[in-house]
């Protein structure tokens, strides 16, 4: 039967058949994916050898030859030709690097006012939580945080602000700030996104491009050195919350502009739908427009969040104690010098767990 | 209440209606009203100008002289808060608008409950009575994006007709839509047609205007150029340029 390629009426039903399967075998599949040219074949072994290269140095200098504990005998152990990387040196200051120089014998109360914000995270992250009751937990979160930090009532010995240090103080600096900073930058971001002119909206635009052409640190020093020049001497505000201002109020910079971004990729048919529904402004905004710029963004205002949570380390330079100052104050001990490495390298895993789980989250948010 | 005297004859009033696009005279003289229970459909070419009269029924546009009576409020240039007239007209869309975010069942329970027509629970089974009746209930709980476009427009109608509108106004609502499900669309529109809404409908569907239109209205260049009920419309266009747009529609 001669098929007539120019017109053509099928005459049965083609059944579907099975796809043919791929060429197995892991070689097959390796093959295609590291050695399918010349060139991808010699990226390939030139990196890996790097990759190894440094893997053995790292394990050699981390762990085989690395000197966990020191006994008896004090940081000369970690001083001898053949040892390797000094974590004794972690273990001996990782209290100082946590809690800064809050009173030794109380460490227990920083450490429970980290696992309150820990709770305050977890409960934060989970969908189905989220509801007006998140902003009771935490309310709750922030007063358990302050009576462990502070004391002075139910029996616990008042610890001064300027005794607070390390990692309670990084992360309450950057969730408040964050948390602060957010509501900001959505009122920012609306009013230079509006199409009109109007003195909200110049201000707006003079705050956001002043702020972010601004060094972090001019801004600090801002905060925490002339800001009371200007106040009456009755007047003080703690160094602390100088800090958390200046922050909130960069951060908000930052995130408006990300925000504004997200305002600009709704359709304007969605706004035509909610006028011809007659909704009104505060609803059209709150329940159609700013949840689907919010999410438009997501990555990007992970970016902002991840940023300014390795920005608080910058408080080094006002003297507020945080975990970075702490590591600074560790480092600095006569005893132990020379040990920065293994220090820092500590700090970064914690920074890192930080930065990493926002990260991972903030990609199975945007799955959705 | 903005509706109290407005149970009367019509129930869309424009009269001299103009409007500008910076310095294009878009709509030039417009005088048309609707009566309680017509369906008025407006044609005319792109760019004639009957998206925009459409749309100046209900104050998306702004217009800058004339004024619109609409179920006995006026609106007039330069008004401010349009939004009590507005959830007393329904709009369709060519691109539909659904909110991509909420489900099928909370687009059309949104709008009654945030503006305190109903309770969460009245509004519900409104929705659900109303999508039951447009064939997309068993899609009640879906986000629009897993809907066709047939589908999601029929959403739009009763996410619409939620808000117990007087008159519809359907922009283009079949122009997005794939070939195949415009019919589903149309027989919608012709159901709502046949329980006695109140209709505007801008189409390029001739069919459908011959069926189910009292009145069509011919635009171009943002004027109308004839008036006319269906049977004489298209048997005996009276104004020129009529007869040349449907040549142009008709026989292909």
């Amino acid at each position: 039967m001669k098929q007539d390629d120019s017109t053509f009426v099928a005459t049965a039903e083609i059944a579907p058949r099975p796809r043919p399967s791929e060429p197995a075998g892991w070689w097959v599949r390796t093959r295609a994916l590291y050695f399918s040219s010349p060139a991808t074949s010699a990226t390939t072994i030139l990196l890996s050898i790097v990759l190894i290269w440094l893997c053995v140095r790292f394990v050699d200098w981390g762990v085989v030859r690395a000197v966990f504990s020191t006994g008896s005998q004090g940081p000369d152990v970690c001083r001898q030709p053949e040892a390797g990387a000094c974590w004794a040196v972690v273990a001996e200051k990782f209290r100082l690097i946590l809690f800064g120089v809050y009173p030794y014998e109380l460490h227990w109360r920083p450490a429970l006012a980290i696992a309150v914000l820990g709770v305050g995270y977890l409960l934060s992250a989970m969908r189905k939580l989220w509801s007006r009751r998140l902003v009771g937990v935490w309310i709750v979160v922030l007063v358990v945080y302050g009576i462990l930090m502070r004391g002075g009532i139910l029996g616990l010995v008042h610890v001064p602000e300027d005794q607070w240090g390390g990692l309670p103080v990084t992360l309450i600096l950057a969730t408040l700030s964050l948390a602060a900073g957010f509501p900001i930058a959505t009122v920012l971001a609306l009013l230079r996104n509006s199409p009109r002119p109007s003195v909200g909206k110049a201000i707006a635009v003079a705050f956001i491009e002043i702020a972010r052409s601004v060094p972090l640190v001019a801004v600090l020093f801002l905060a925490s050195v002339m800001i009371p020049l200007f106040l009456p001497a009755d007047v003080s505000l703690s160094k602390l919350f100088r800090v958390f201002v200046a922050f909130s109020l960069f951060s908000a910079a930052y995130l408006a502009e990300v925000i504004r971004g997200g305002l600009q990729t709704i359709p304007r048919g969605q706004y035509e739908a909610a006028e011809a529904l007659g909704l009104g402004k505060m609803v059209t905004l709150l329940k159609i427009i700013l949840p689907q710029a919010y999410v438009a963004v997501l990555p990007a205002i992970v970016n902002v969040f991840i940023a300014f949570f390795k920005a608080t380390s910058i408080v080094v330079v006002v003297g507020i104690f945080d975990v970075m100052t702490a590591a600074q104050r560790a480092v600095a001990d006569p005893m132990w010098q020379g040990f920065g490495t293994e220090i820092y390298l500590f700090v970064g895993v914690i920074y890192f767990v930080f930065c990493f789980a926002m990260s991972r989250y903030s990609a199975t948010l945007g799955q959705r | 209440m903005a509706h109290s005297s407005g149970d009367g004859w019509p129930i869309v009033d424009i009269r001299n209606l103009n409007k500008w696009y910076e310095d294009y005279h878009a709509l030039r003289d417009i005088n048309l009203s609707v009566a309680p229970g017509e369906r008025v459909v407006i044609c005319g070419p792109s760019g004639s100008g009957k998206s925009s009269l459409i749309r100046c029924i209900n104050g998306i546009e702004p217009f800058q002289t004339g004024s619109i009576d609409v179920c006995g409020s006026r609106l007039e240039p330069g008004q401010g808060d349009l939004t009590l007239v507005r959830r007393q007209v329904g709009m369709v869309f060519q691109q539909f608008n659904l909110f991509p975010h909420m489900t099928v069942l909370e687009n059309c329970t949104l709008a009654p409950v945030s503006t305190g027509r109903l309770a969460a629970r009245e509004a519900s089974e409104l929705a659900m009575s109303l999508l039951a009746r447009v064939h997309v209930a068993e899609h009640a709980h879906k986000y629009p994006g897993q809907l066709s476009g047939g589908q999601q427009q029929r959403v739009a109608i009763a996410r619409a007709l939620c808000m117990k509108p007087r008159v519809m106004l359907f922009d283009e609502p079949t122009s997005a839509l794939d070939p195949e499900m415009v019919k589903e669309v149309l027989d919608t529109m012709i159901d709502l047609a046949n329980e006695g809404m109140t209709m505007v409908c801008v189409t390029h569907e001739m069919g459908f205007a011959r069926q189910v239109a009292d009145r069509v209205v011919f635009m171009d260049n943002g004027q109308i150029l004839e008036i006319a009920p269906p049977a004489a419309f298209f048997a005996s266009p009276r104004h020129e340029r009529t007869q040349a747009f449907l040549r142009d529609v008709l026989d292909r």
